[in-house]
């Protein structure tokens, strides 16, 4: 069957193919995309949000209930990850080294470790590759100016490019470089244990105290005082800050709890 | 620009989304099926935010230094959204690998069938 894939992929694509012909041209002013109510947010939008970078109105006010989903999923996979049990030993039927493939499995070295015990375990796969002296200075030299940038993306989101997403991007760049050169296990270290699941879950907490904010404010969940500018800079505030927070230390963890 | 009709734009997504597809079927490692799939939804992504874009457009961010036309901002939040939904099933999808590497020593779906 597998060799009739490419025949598959070109059922699916001729149909689509067709389906795109149909569209109007990707740069046509006039196209529903720019009239419907695309339009209405350019015209609006900053007087009714305070917000000047419209993707940021967008996302946090006008659609702020599929942002408020987005950070439960991203959370929700988090927590899926790290349900999963860690270093679980093969059965001795099912070993394959043969192939080599089979080999250098750190969860069959130590066994009767904890089900928590993750900073221990994560140790094991560190220093297995010497990391260049040179790569190591740069990325630890780079790093806090990294941060910065993060930050900067962070509160200048509403009126420049960037917001909560992408600071987070940066921050969960900054601990998976220095994960690579100083070992995950001590980048893992550096958020106390006892704030990480705060920190995990920054964003779902901070959506449902805006949205606690916004029903009290204006009577409507996730609603927001549409002429009161400061408490609305305040509430996009505190999401965009969540977001860059709470986005930054899942991704961290996604990466630093992956292991062979 | 446009080929008999067509905005070459689109075709390329298409044939992206259609590349990707290929290879969540054909590949038997489960990591270039993952890499497929990510290429779907790159497409996807691309898609979207092609459709977004006007001639000429600035980005929507209403500051000096930028003027009409701006380019639809629905598209990019809606891409945002769909980055970090692709973002948590690649990361689910990458745990689950690991699981199945550290419990049957292989990540081939021919290997792994053939597992008693």
């Amino acid at each position: 069957m597998r060799g009739w894939a490419w025949l598959l992929a070109l059922a699916v694509a001729l149909p689509l193919v067709v389906g795109v012909a149909g569209l109007p041209p990707h740069d046509a002013p006039d196209a529903p995309i720019h009239t419907h109510v695309g339009a209405r947010y350019l015209e609006r939008g900053v007087e009714e949000t305070g917000m000047k970078n419209l993707v940021t109105a967008v996302l946090l006010n006008y659609r702020g209930f599929d942002t408020f989903i987005e950070v439960v999923v991203i959370f929700t996979a988090l927590a899926a990850v790290l349900a999963l049990p860690r270093g679980a030993v093969r059965p001795a039927s099912r070993r394959r080294t043969e192939d080599g493939r089979g080999t250098g499995d750190p969860g069959a070295a130590d066994p009767d470790a904890p089900a928590g015990a993750n900073a221990g375990r994560l140790a094991d796969v560190d220093g297995e590759v010497p990391v260049s002296p040179v790569v190591g200075f740069v990325v630890r030299l780079l790093a806090p100016f990294m941060a910065l940038f993060a930050i900067a993306m962070l509160f200048r989101g509403h009126v420049t490019p960037g917001g909560g997403f992408q600071a987070a991007a940066v921050f969960a760049a900054i601990f998976i470089a220095l994960g690579l050169v100083m070992g995950r296990a001590r980048v893992g270290r550096l958020v106390s244990g006892r704030a990480q699941p705060w920190l995990q879950a920054a964003g779902p907490l901070a959506f449902a105290a805006v949205a606690w904010a916004g029903w009290r404010l204006t009577g409507h969940f996730l609603g927001y005082p549409m002429h009161d500018h400061t408490a609305q800079e305040a509430m996009a505030l505190v999401l965009e800050v969540a977001i860059g927070v709470g986005g930054g230390v899942i991704l961290a963890r996604l990466f630093l709890s992956m292991e062979t | 620009m446009l080929l008999f009709g067509l905005d070459l734009d689109y075709v390329a997504i298409v044939a992206l989304f259609g590349i990707g597809l290929y290879m969540l079927v054909a590949k038997s490692n489960l990591l270039k099926k993952l890499l497929g799939l990510n290429v779907m939804e790159t497409s996807v992504f691309a898609f979207l935010v092609t459709a977004g874009m006007v001639e000429g457009g600035d980005p929507p961010i209403l500051v000096a230094g930028t003027g009409a036309p701006f380019a639809s901002p629905i598209p990019h939040a809606m891409v945002l959204t769909g980055i970090v939904v692709a973002v948590s099933v690649t990361a689910v999808a990458l745990a689950l690998i690991v699981q199945i590497h550290a419990h049957y020593g292989t990540i081939e779906v021919d290997e792994l069938k053939e597992l008693p």
